[in-house]
């Protein structure tokens, strides 16, 4: 069973999210919320990606968006 | 409007009314459920540090968690995560690690992530409260908590009375009457991951609950 964090480790206030992008502490724990996989971080497109369940979160205005209906199915 | 016509003018009138009394609801709202939120932090905090928040909404419960909390906060409506993280930007809450928009029913988190799953005013209103009450077990730590502040509505009694006469208002707020907390624990029985520990309620006289599950170890 994983433990999905590290201990100890508290982010600072304020410097856990660069403008526009996604805080990376919840990168590090989110997965599909369909297969419970783990996710692959697209930057440039600003999606969360699903290789098991071809989708693809988006991820808008840093915050991501984990609904299967919301996402962009993969060919 | 587009959606007044499709819903109807009954709709459109509440919208109105909510939208004219919004700023006394919140507020009148913020202190009916403040000791309710404060007893859920306080029992989520004695399990431990991560704390998963599901249905945080606009953000209400966020400062009442302290510093040295760890706290990710999910909603399934995007418009409200946007005012929550407003609300942490502004007030800068370090407490907060995250937010996601989520289904209760489909969380994107590891088994085990967390110590403690708040969920406040949510459970009553979630279309399938078991396959939500899975989900929270499944991402809790073995021995962590599922603790949810709610109304659950009384079996019988003055309580019980009251319940029916507010209870139009109550079910659009989430403080359905109907809702009993026997179907959780019944839930608990039947899965068998977790176990009820307490009950308790809380002011204003009893009208509000916290009920904490346990994760068998």
């Amino acid at each position: 069973m994983s433990e999905g964090r590290n201990e100890g480790q508290k982010p600072q206030p304020g410097a856990t999210r660069t403008s526009g992008g996604v805080d990376p502490k919840l990168l590090e724990i989110l997965v599909c919320p369909l297969t419970k996989a783990t996710l692959e971080y697209d930057a440039e497109r600003q999606e969360l990606i699903s290789r098991q369940a071809k989708l693809a979160y988006p991820i808008r205005d840093g915050i991501p968006i984990m609904l299967p209906e919301e996402a962009r199915p993969l060919e | 409007m587009a959606a007044a016509d499709i819903k109807g003018p009954d709709t459109a009138s509440m919208r109105k009314a909510y939208a004219r009394w919004a700023p006394v609801y919140d507020l009148i709202y913020d202190k009916l459920t403040a000791p309710a939120r404060q007893r859920a932090v306080s029992a989520a905090l004695a399990c431990g540090t991560r704390i998963l928040e599901v249905g945080v909404g606009t953000g209400l419960s966020l400062d009442d968690y302290p510093e040295n909390a760890r706290v990710t906060g999910v909603d399934l409506s995007e418009h409200m995560l946007r005012r929550a993280r407003r609300k942490v930007e502004r007030l800068g809450l370090g407490q907060v690690e995250a937010l996601a928009v989520m289904d209760a029913c489909r969380l994107g988190f590891p088994d085990g992530a967390f110590d403690a799953v708040v969920s406040q005013f949510v459970i009553t209103l979630v279309p399938d409260p078991e396959a939500a009450l899975d989900e929270f077990a499944r991402v809790l730590r073995p021995g962590g908590e599922i603790i949810l502040a709610n109304h659950f509505g009384a079996a019988s009694g003055l309580l019980a009375g009251l319940e029916e006469a507010i209870a139009p208002l109550a079910t659009k707020v989430g403080w359905s009457a109907a809702f009993k907390a026997e179907r959780i624990a019944r839930w608990a029985r039947s899965r068998g991951v977790a176990e009820v520990v307490s009950l308790e309620p809380v002011f204003p006289a009893g009208f509000f609950k916290v009920m904490r599950l346990r994760r068998f170890a």
